[in-house]
């Protein structure tokens, strides 16, 4: 999932200050599973920026909604009933969200309620972990499915560094060397001769290349008259 | 000039309190009962502040008591999570608080509301 953080609400609440009726508005998506911009989260952020103004003297008026996902087009078709007699929206949906709400509605002013971090695994209750860069270009087939980009603080392709102690990253010891893992693991199923093979260089362009990036795939958009 | 507001919101099973056990209190005492501390929510501790609570004590059995085994470390989360917000926005978080309460003991009950707002007082 894409992993969010709350913004502390000191920010939030400049964005905010030169309104005095705001929507926040929640998603149902990643940021609902990682505890950062669903229903409860929306209740509890709407309610402490009341509080926090109330104290200010300059009341809030918050009005509050959740949408299946804030990412996509047609879930959001509904967010100018909503923005009826709200002057700003604080988006709790991740920055995917909020640049669509800016790009598909220019005239509503749209602050991000969260910081979108990475995209991560939910590992504990309360801890969620980085597994995936996005880089467009998977060689995780040939690591036994463990990311050197998204888990090696270097992003090396040959590790591990001269770094790694026991098992340990040099950066962070609490996190395994994730180089050390792939070579257990490969050694474990004898396929550690898969690293004696010169691969192709890295294709970065898949992820700095040509950003924006965008996913074209024409069996869906055959017919379609919707355009973005 | 209006008595201040000091918000319990309990575990039901932690007491039986009536609004007789507080009458010589220095404040208005509003308590909410739960059926669990397990299910009190960060935003309902919030709400207490924004209808004007001075402070918030949430009551739960004592540990390993809990008739539903966590609710009550869940309500300690909650208000650990409830002070974070309380923070961000200038309210000394120490004005939530999570107590262990005996099940069924309203003296203990009594006397532990007593304390809480004994410190928020001072903070006056």
């Amino acid at each position: 999932m894409i992993v969010a953080e709350r913004r502390h609400l000191s920010e939030i609440l400049k964005n905010i200050e030169p309104y005095n009726k705001v929507l926040i508005l929640g998603c149902r998506g990643c940021v609902a599973i990682c505890s950062t911009g669903g229903d409860r989260e929306v209740e509890i952020i709407a309610t402490a920026l009341r509080i926090a103004r109330k104290r200010q003297g300059k009341p809030l008026i918050t009005y509050e909604a959740t949408l299946i996902r804030q990412c996509d087009p047609e879930y959001l078709a509904n967010l100018p009933e909503l923005m009826k007699d709200a002057e700003a929206v604080v988006s709790l949906a991740c920055g995917v969200g909020v640049n669509l709400i800016a790009d598909l509605y220019p005239d509503i002013r749209v602050y991000p309620g969260v910081d979108t971090l990475f995209f991560g695994a939910n590992t504990q209750l309360g801890v969620w972990q980085e597994k995936c860069r996005g880089c467009g270009d998977c060689i995780i087939d040939l690591t036994a499915g463990l990311c050197p980009i998204a888990r090696c603080p270097k992003n090396l392709l040959n590790g591990p560094c001269g770094g790694s102690q026991n098992g340990k990253c040099e950066i962070n010891p609490e996190n395994p060397c994730i180089w050390h893992l792939i070579i257990e693991r490969l050694t474990a199923r004898g396929e550690l001769d898969k690293l004696n093979e010169i691969w192709e260089p890295k294709d970065w362009r898949t992820y700095l290349g040509e950003s924006p990036r965008k996913r074209i795939r024409e069996d869906l958009i055959k017919n379609n008259k919707r355009e973005g | 000039m209006a008595k201040p507001k000091i918000a319990v919101l309990c575990c039901n099973y932690t007491n039986s309190a009536t609004d007789e056990d507080f009458k010589d209190f220095p404040c208005e005492i509003v308590i909410k009962r739960f059926p669990c501390s397990g299910s009190i929510e960060i935003v309902d501790i919030l709400k207490e502040f924004e209808d004007d609570a001075e402070g918030v004590l949430v009551c739960g059995c004592e540990k390993e008591k809990c008739h539903n085994k966590t609710g009550n470390l869940r309500a300690e989360k909650r208000v650990l999570g409830a002070k974070k917000y309380l923070e961000e926005i200038g309210i000394d978080p120490e004005r939530a608080q999570m107590a262990f309460v005996p099940r069924l003991d309203t003296g203990a009950f009594v006397e532990t509301v007593k304390d809480f707002v004994e410190k928020i007082l001072n903070k006056r």
